[in-house]
């Protein structure tokens, strides 16, 4: 795929979590790579709240799993990787990014652009993985190995996957809702682009037997934010996500759950 | 097209190839179809760089190193690169082809 | 003598590794019930290593390289993996579930020149194929990816393993790929796991259930021939080696372990520690492997199946002895030809109650 930076603007519109945000490029074979990828999620129309134009560049032998940098400088958001340049102001509600023709740039750069539009309203995003049943959604959260992806793997058919690796949380007025989200973990598939009122976090841990146990709050704090997405290391961004953990905490039941990998597991949930 | 002594050769990128020793193996990722080439083929197709003319590969490389007559040398040399550019192996032109032409 | 028979024994006679098969992750997206992977993703070798690894082999000789896993497309950086070796000149082959292949990475592979994707189908039923991989709804994507990639123009092979589970499925699921225009391999063999456990080879098909497949015309061709008797063994054969594994073919896997083959995890070096050609032509490992032959195993030699006999030295290594029998492969020239091995005879008259050996444990370097 050469990168173009002649031609016709088109683009996607990608609403995710009730935010619409448009992609614009002058790469028709890019425009394809991100339709097929964010099919589920892609608004009819051109109206969005934030807009992003997208120049394709030469990959330069970079690390795709390497940590995104994220920093304010002169009003402007800029986001950074080894793939991918971008900036954003979002009080104009425009930015560019410059990356190479890989759908992983774009995962971050939403992912990112998401973070801080959610800090701001009392949501985040989650290294968990999120499920609906019986009109409720359950989040499954852990670090690397925790259980997450196999959570999903093991969800009987009743259950409608938000996603296995990032969940999206919003909060609207006084209520938290899991909204599924395009960003595949393993299991390499979109989420159901539906959402849902938080009934329950679970905090993962694998063990011999099925076992769901309250914690207390300062616990599920502490352990809540060390698997909420966070990329800029800004104070007032860090006072924001702080106080939405401890938000979520009052609000909505936080468990520790030891689970033997198996469907009975499922069980124990809805 | 027979090529003249004035051609330009350059190695298709719808292949896979290993030079082994002094041979040569080619497979073309078009229909799989497997190619090795001897020792003078080889020496032709490492010369295949899109900028040096037949002639000259032809004079330097293969006259040097066989000790053939040139007029025998350029007529095996002109049936070698017809059969591989039918297949799709070598690209050949009369002038010189820079890496993103082929 | 084929071109392709030509090239690998010219191979053999320089010590070449014609092939090489490197495994880039061990994660999967998947959980086969048969999987011979633990699937762990801790330090796996980065894009770098990784390209480091494919120069080396191509300044070695390698041409055919199989990338693998686990499933290799959960490496984000997979096709770059894949580009980097077409540019070196690898023919490539891709094995993957294909479960993350839409209609963008066909047209991909097919860009790149890939020689062709492999890909498990279990069975032609979506209850069967996913309870196998663990993971609902893999039979739909597979199936729809082949799609994809054969509208593409990319060839695509499908191997049926045959277990417990999916015995008599393999009819249907080679009719299947008939149907899809795609080529179909048929594999009875469980592996054990590489770190030792032999669990899993439980869920082998029975004996009754191989011979009926080796004597299935549509799956193995002319039965007659396929389950002729046994040949005497000619001194050719005794002087030869049980397959390439070794010889001209390598195994790394994602933490940069070379071994023989997959099949075959006996450690003989790291290319984090020393380079790929310092570990395929000096380690002890490889020297003492390629000094056997036939003629030096002491049961098989003597075997009446001979040359007919698929035997793995990695599975008679894994078994604790890779001069021993593979007793699978034993297993598999009875079902073919209704007589007993050497090993199986001796078995039968010496040890009744025989169970496999203790597990071999196979650590890594």
């Amino acid at each position: 795929m050469r990168p173009s930076s002649e031609g016709k603007s088109r683009g996607v519109v990608i609403e995710i979590g009730g935010i619409p945000i448009a992609l614009e490029t002058s790469d028709p074979g890019f425009v394809k790579l991100l339709k097929d990828r964010y099919c589920d999620y892609m608004k009819a129309g051109d109206r969005s709240d934030f807009k992003f134009r997208i120049e394709l560049i030469a990959p330069e032998g970079i690390d795709p799993d390497a940590d995104a940098r994220v920093w304010l400088e002169n009003g402007d958001w800029q986001f950074e990787r080894g793939d991918f340049r971008a900036n954003w102001n979002q009080e104009k509600r425009r930015g560019l990014i410059r990356q190479s023709a890989n759908p992983y740039a774009i995962d971050s750069v939403l992912r990112i652009v998401h973070t801080l539009l959610l800090a701001r309203t009392g949501g985040f995003l989650l290294h968990a993985s999120s499920a609906v049943r019986n009109g409720k959604a359950f989040l499954f959260s852990g670090l690397s190995e925790a259980g997450k992806t196999t959570m999903a793997r093991l969800a009987p058919p009743d259950v409608h996957l938000l996603t296995d690796e990032v969940s999206y949380v919003r909060r609207l007025d006084d209520q938290y809702l899991a909204c599924g989200t395009p960003f595949a973990g393993e299991l390499g598939e979109p989420g159901e682009n539906i959402s849902a009122p938080i009934a329950a976090i679970y905090l993962l841990e694998k063990a011999p037997c099925n076992k769901i146990d309250p914690i207390d709050t300062a616990q599920a704090v502490r352990r809540l934010l060390r698997n909420i997405l966070f990329f800029a290391h800004d104070e007032e961004l860090v006072r924001l996500v702080f106080e939405s953990a401890c938000a979520i905490v009052a609000a909505v039941p936080v468990y520790q759950f030891s689970f033997f990998p198996d469907q009975r597991v499922w069980d124990l949930i809805g | 097209m027979m090529p003249s002594t004035e051609t330009y050769l350059s190695k298709s990128t719808a292949i896979a190839a290993r030079v082994l020793g002094d041979e040569t193996i080619i497979m073309s990722t078009v229909d799989s179809t497997i190619f090795m080439l001897n020792p003078t083929g080889t020496v032709i197709w490492l010369s295949a760089d899109g900028q040096t003319p037949l002639s000259r590969i032809i004079e330097e490389k293969v006259c040097a190193e066989f000790d053939v007559p040139v007029e025998q040398a350029t007529a095996d040399a002109q049936d070698f690169v017809s059969k591989l550019a039918e297949h799709g192996i070598l690209v050949v032109s009369d002038r010189p082809l820079s890496p993103k032409e082929v | 003598m084929s071109l392709l028979d030509e090239m690998n024994q010219k191979a053999s006679a320089q010590g070449i590794p014609l092939t090489a098969h490197l495994d880039i992750t061990w994660r999967c997206n998947e959980r086969c019930v048969h999987c011979y992977l633990d699937h762990d993703g801790e330090g796996e070798m980065s894009t770098a290593e990784i390209k480091d690894v494919l120069t080396q082999l191509a300044d070695s000789g390698t041409f055919f390289l199989s990338i693998s896993g686990g499933e290799p497309l959960l490496r984000r950086d997979c096709f770059e993996i894949l580009e980097y070796a077409r540019k070196l000149g690898f023919n490539v082959k891709l094995k993957t579930n294909a479960v993350m292949i839409g209609a963008t990475q066909a047209a991909r592979l097919r860009q790149l020149g890939i020689e062709q994707v492999q890909i498990s189908v279990y069975s032609h039923l979506p209850e069967v194929h996913d309870a196998i991989t663990k993971l609902p709804g893999s039979l739909r994507r597979t199936l729809e990816a082949i799609g994809h990639l054969t509208a593409a123009g990319v060839k695509v092979s499908i191997t049926n393993m045959l277990m417990k589970q999916n015995a008599t499925n393999a009819k249907a699921v080679m009719q299947l790929a008939k149907d899809m225009g795609v080529a179909f391999t048929v594999d009875p063999t469980i592996t054990p796991m590489l770190n030792g456990d032999r669990s899993i080879t439980q869920l082998s098909i029975s004996a009754e259930e191989l011979e009926e497949i080796f004597h299935t015309e549509e799956l193995v061709g002319n039965v007659g021939e396929f389950c002729a008797p046994v040949s005497e063994a000619d001194d050719d054969f005794l002087e030869g080696h049980s397959c390439s594994a070794g010889h001209t073919l390598a195994y790394i896997s994602p933490f940069g372990d070379v071994y023989p083959c997959v099949s075959f995890p006996m450690p003989c070096g790291n290319v984090r520690e020393k380079t790929f050609r310092e570990i395929w032509y000096h380690s002890d490992e490889l020297t003492e492997l390629r000094a056997v032959k036939i003629k030096d195993l002491p049961t098989c030699s003597k075997c009446s199946h001979g040359s007919y006999c698929s035997r793995c030295p990695g599975l008679a290594y894994m078994e604790g002895n890779m001069r021993g029998p593979s007793s699978a492969d034993c297993a598999k020239s009875e079902a073919r030809t209704g007589i007993p091995s050497a090993w199986q005879t001796i078995q039968r008259q010496t040890q009744p109650n025989w169970t496999y050996p203790n597990l071999v444990q196979i650590k890594p370097m």
